[in-house]
């Protein structure tokens, strides 16, 4: 009898063990998909995909030059054109691509851990580390990821390795922040009180009773991180300072793009629709998630 | 006869509701083709358990149901206007003007970035063109008319500023302000301690005789409904099952449902509490730490309470009685040990011998002599990630139980004696109703097997029939293990049914203390008297 | 408003400048090869570089040398450029500044101009096909990267239409309406994936207001729903905004970096970009030092102005 809560969107609703009340009569109405998260998978897997194949195969080597085909529109030989070398810009993106999901993957799952053990740890015991901890986080917190970025970056150098270090460590404050609240917010529940009760040790009340409690709220933020990462990467390499030539990567290629916009439009515009695509699936899976949490 | 001011005829009001399994929406029927009827003047009250589609009536009669609400039949009429028929912009110049409503929050029922002049104002400004200074003066006016202090400097307050019964006021200042001929009360006092519940009662019946304004009163609470209603509608499962005058319905319950409401407390056959002492507290003052989370903040330890001796005897069924705020659960937190912030002595006995305190090491983990506690929110006692058999199987691993076939045995067993069947064990705390959880939080304490349980509140989140229940079955465990239980309430009459010696606290002190009958016929402390008087 | 929480917020604000710039200062120093080394080239003896550490103070212990370097940046002295031989930090930025702050303010009135309304549009008729509409384009123009957009608009009123000249920057001093006009499409460029953002973001906050139980007291009193909107929602559907405002304003400083560099803008940001490939880190680090405590410096005024929006400050901090 549970589905009565939406009926009392302001009542806390706490029903009788007497069975089913009232009666249910069909309507011609249908439950709403959940089209964020369908959207959103299927655009992040088969990019994934692609860039998955990419790494083994593509259709030309995304490095061999071609002096004969340079600056060639979509044709079907090459069905998003080439570059001023006359490389195929479907398989430098195939295979640049791989590089922009490594760099998201490491780092989400730098900052994921690195947060959450940040996170559990301040958030349950609180006190004055928790405070120092979370003034640093508020500050880093208002900066944006490019910008963070392009500020450790000034001080470790450019380079591919240096930028998942760089953004992984930006984003372990997002990700702490949400594990703190969630300490937080469950640790002052009577569930949490109840396992102290019965006795409970303090690890297994942080990591088996209540960490779970936060996964969506993880999800959603590792989703919204790896949008973040997509982005940093591209401007990043974009500005010269992630990834190095000769590796192909969408904002490397943008980079080269923009001197051939004219002659080449194309040249920009496929990694440059493929980066979209890529924080399309991202933020339209994290809605989803937050659909789900609302719930 | 003259037409009724307000009439509801063969009402049925449905909600689009998920089915399990299927994609496919159902309406499920929350209030299911109800009549009745309201004259120039009276008071009718409407009681009912929450989902028996009490406050979906009164939100229906506003025009304010939520957007996806469907009006299957019938029809509301107010002072000749057809309602459900009439465009909003009608509705909303009858709204405030000629019918009012006040609810159940008041702390979340006032705008918390406006003056309380400002909203109580509000009403005039859309009904009335009067201009702003005769505005401030109707303010002022309708605040001291529900007894308000200083309403003056009120008017510049925010909401955040007040108490709840405050709040509540100026809810009824607000709604009274362009005097309506009906005033619709959605549950107003239940979020309030009985003694403020007792005024804001009063000022209700003082504004209706004054003002003569219709008063439909809706509750869960029969005792109240029977503070200020002539006659009473009982709603259950969205259908109107029995109607009559407060006294008759109270005293000859006709439906089955009302029977059950009406006799909603078992009685507990008192036996006499054994010599041996299992708890005692020696001069407890408990504190607790108000968290504020800024760099410079103070930490604020305040004291909760106060110098504070008493000692239960094994085997009672032992009350400890107060409002909210009085320190009753913060007592209870350093009686488990949840509150290590006290000074005095607490300790468990056993055969008259002291077993332990709240933290002394060789007692923490595994002792039985740790009393265990039920909470008041059957919600949030449960972990929502987790299945029933995973939570109960916690006390076990804490007792060093390794055996899987012993541990699924052990909470099986338990899962019967709380009455609830083996297929538990696998589902989640949201696939249970409120009643149900509050048996697994009961079984999940009782699995450690302790001497002492602390109930805190267990059973006011829950509806008056799924109370008795519960109660009836702790009253059972209680007899049957021979548990030593300590039952905290708000709920005067409550206590007085279920427990055999009874504290009442006041302000962190203990006021009285004593057997339950000897505390109610002769109350010696002036709260407990006024306490007495609120509740009966 | 109550001084003593402004003046807790100002300590605040003091000390977290003083963490930042401690904290940027030492990663500085840490940087393999130095400033002597840098100003020498590397075909300089190891005496030669001794003696020029010594002078500089580079061989003092690190607090002391923060204090110096606080102590001149405060006057504003930040040093020399070592790219550009001879001409100090400070006359690098003051003459890149302009630039930047001209390009942020037009992003940020476009921001505030065209969200404001979309998001309020969105949320009155939630659920209907002109929010799904709002909803969707949102949806899609914050995955758009602000160079990219710059790129496109670009290639379209750039180089087909010929609205514009890429890469003629028109300087503010010269004709400032002229520039204005060439900064309209960066600043479009910067300003719409925020913009995206922000109008998701309001008509959230205030659909999420509208479920609050205040609401149904207005509509109770016989408020209309524009009256619920404008008298009640809007306030409190605000100030979460408010705090989001301050984060866009940081993104807007880290957007434009990037944009400045498509559209050839001698902005604060190319500078940087210029500077850390330079390894000029007296350069890097005043900017940093700038950009760090503007974005500090709003996250106080947001505090400051939560204040006067959030009558529940007051008592609860």
């Amino acid at each position: 009898m549970r589905e009565q809560i939406s009926a009392h969107p302001h009542r806390h609703s706490s029903n009788g063990d007497t069975g089913a009340s009232g009666s249910r009569a069909a309507v011609n109405m249908k439950k709403k998909r959940n089209y964020s998260l369908i959207i959103g998978f299927t655009i992040t897997i088969a990019l994934a995909l692609m860039a998955l194949i990419g790494q083994f195969w593509t259709p030309y080597s995304p490095t061999a030059m071609d002096s004969a085909a340079v600056n060639l529109a979509p044709c079907l030989a090459h069905p998003l054109g080439t570059d001023n070398f006359g490389r195929d810009i479907l398989s430098r993106i195939m295979n640049g691509s791989g590089i922009t999901y490594l760099v998201a993957v490491c780092t989400v799952l730098i900052g994921a851990v690195g947060g959450t053990i940040v996170g559990a740890f301040t958030g349950y015991f609180g006190g004055i580390l928790d405070e120092i901890v979370m003034r640093l986080n508020d500050v880093l917190l208002s900066f944006p990821s490019v910008l963070l970025a392009l500020l450790f970056i000034s001080f470790l150098g450019e380079g591919t390795l240096n930028l998942i270090l760089a953004l992984g460590l930006l984003f372990i404050p997002s990700f702490a922040r949400i594990v703190r609240s969630e300490m937080i917010r469950c640790r002052e529940l009577d569930f949490v009180r109840s396992a102290k009760v019965t006795g409970v040790g303090t690890l297994r009340i942080i990591f088996a009773h209540i960490l779970p409690n936060s996964w969506v709220s993880l999800l959603t933020s590792a989703a919204i991180g790896f949008n973040n990462a997509v982005l940093a990467e591209a401007s990043m390499s974009y500005l010269g300072l992630g990834v190095q030539p000769p590796n192909a990567s969408l904002g490397r290629m943008l980079s080269e793009a923009q001197s051939y916009l004219y002659v080449a439009p194309w040249y920009a515009i496929a990694p440059g629709v493929t980066i979209i695509l890529m924080i399309l699936g991202f933020s339209l899976i994290s809605e989803g998630l937050r659909k789900i949490q609302n719930h | 006869m003259a037409e009724p001011l307000f009439e509801v005829n063969h009402l049925s009001i449905a909600f689009p509701e998920e089915v399990k399994g299927s994609r496919d929406l159902a309406l499920h029927t929350v209030v299911d083709d109800i009549s009745f009827s309201l004259e120039e003047g009276e008071i009718l009250g409407i009681v009912g358990e929450s989902g028996s589609g009490k406050s979906m009536t009164a939100l229906a009669a506003m025009g304010l149901l939520s957007k996806d609400a469907r009006i299957l039949n019938g029809s509301i009429h107010f002072d000749g206007h057809d309602i459900l028929s009439m465009a909003e912009e009608a509705q909303s110049a009858i709204r405030g003007n000629d019918i009012s409503m006040i609810f159940q929050e008041p702390m979340t029922s006032l705008n918390p970035v406006m003056r309380i002049g400002q909203q109580v104002g509000e009403t005039l400004k859309l009904h009335t063109t009067l201009n702003q200074k005769e505005i401030h003066l109707k303010e002022v006016e309708s605040l001291a008319d529900v007894g308000l202090p200083d309403p003056e400097s009120l008017c510049r307050k925010y909401p955040h500023e007040l108490s709840g019964g405050m709040r509540q006021r100026v809810m009824i200042a607000q709604a009274m302000i362009c005097e309506p001929k009906l005033l619709i009360a959605d549950e107003p006092t239940t979020a309030l301690d009985v003694l403020v519940q007792q005024q804001i009662l009063d000022l209700l019946l003082e504004l209706h005789r004054r003002k003569n304004v219709a008063l439909l009163f809706i509750s869960h609470d029969l005792n109240v409904i029977k503070k200020l209603c002539d006659n009473v509608l009982v709603m259950y499962e969205g259908k109107i099952v029995e109607r009559g005058g407060v006294r008759r319905v109270l005293e000859h319950p006709e439906h089955d449902y009302t029977k059950t409401l009406v006799a909603s407390f078992p009685e507990n056959a008192v036996e006499p509490a054994k010599e041996n002492i299992a708890l005692s507290l020696q001069h407890v003052n408990v504190y607790y730490e108000e968290n504020q989370r800024a760099l410079f903040g103070k930490k604020g330890r305040r004291q909760v309470i106060k110098d504070l001796s008493l000692t239960v005897r094994e085997g009672e069924m032992f009350g400890i009685v107060g409002e909210s705020g009085c320190g009753k659960s913060t007592l209870a937190k350093a009686i488990v040990g949840l509150n290590p912030d006290y000074d005095g002595e607490i300790s468990f006995l056993q055969n008259g011998e002291k077993a332990g305190g709240p933290h002394d090491s060789a007692l923490t983990r595994t002792s039985l002599y740790r009393p265990q506690m039920v909470f008041q929110d059957p919600f949030s006692s449960l972990n929502p990630v987790h299945k029933i058999g995973w939570i109960m199987t916690e006390p076990l691993r804490v007792l060093g139980v390794k055996d899987k076939k012993e541990q699924r045995r052990r909470v099986e067993e338990m899962l019967s004696d709380v009455g609830l069947d083996a297929s538990y064990y696998d589902r989640y705390p949201r696939e249970l109703s409120g009643g149900q959880c509050q048996r697994v939080s009961i079984g999940t304490a009782l699995l450690r097997d302790p001497k002492i349980l602390v109930a805190d509140e267990p059973v006011s989140a829950l509806d008056v029939t799924i109370q008795s229940q519960i109660l009836n079955l702790l009253l059972e465990l209680h007899h049957k293990r021979h548990l030593t239980i300590i039952f905290i309430s708000h709920d005067l009459n409550l206590v007085r049914h279920i427990c055999s010696r009874v504290a009442v606290l006041y302000d962190g002190e203990l006021v009285e203390i004593g057997d339950v009958e000897e505390v109610y016929r002769h109350p010696q402390h002036e709260y407990t008297k006024k306490l007495l008087d609120a509740a009966l | 408003m109550s001084l003593q929480y402004f003046i807790k917020k100002f300590i605040t604000l003091i000390i977290t400048l003083l963490l930042i710039t401690l904290l940027t200062f030492t990663a500085f120093t840490v940087i393999p090869g130095d400033a002597a080394m840098s100003k020498l080239g590397t075909d300089a003896t190891e005496e030669q570089v001794e003696a020029l550490r010594e002078e500089m103070g580079l061989n003092d212990p690190l607090p002391a040398r923060y204090f110096n370097w606080l102590a001149s940046a405060l006057r504003g002295d930040f040093g020399e450029s070592y790219q550009y031989s001879g001409v100090t930090v400070a006359e690098l930025l003051a003459a890149r500044l302009p630039v930047t702050l001209l390009l942020a303010v037009m992003s940020l009135i476009l921001i505030l101009v065209i969200s404001f309304p979309l998001g309020i549009l969105s949320a009155m008729h939630a659920g209907k096909w002109i929010d799904t509409l709002i909803n969707q384009l949102s949806q899609i123009t914050m995955a758009v990267p602000a160079f990219f957009l710059g790129m496109m608009m670009t290639w379209v009123f750039g180089l087909i239409l010929k609205w514009f000249q890429p890469g003629a920057f028109i300087d503010p001093s010269e004709d400032f309406m002229g520039c204005v006009r060439y900064m309209i499409f960066p600043a479009i460029a910067v300003a719409l994936p925020k913009i995206a953002m922000v109008v998701k973001f309001l008509r959230n906050s205030i659909l999420n207001e509208l479920n609050q139980d205040y609401v149904r007291t207005a509509r109770s009193k016989g408020a209309r729903a524009l009256r619920v909107l404008y008298g009640h929602v809007l306030k409190n559907a605000l100030i979460p905004v408010i705090t989001f405002l301050a984060m866009v304003i940081a993104e807007i400083l880290a957007g434009s970096i990037v944009v400045e560099q498509v559209f050839g803008l001698p902005g604060m940001g190319r500078l940087l970009i210029t500077s850390i490939s330079a390894r000029d880190y007296p350069v890097v680090q005043a900017i940093v030092t700038y950009i760090t405590t503007v974005v500090v410096v709003i996250n106080f005024i947001v505090d400051i102005l939560y204040q006067f929006v959030d009558p529940r400050v007051k008592t609860t901090s």
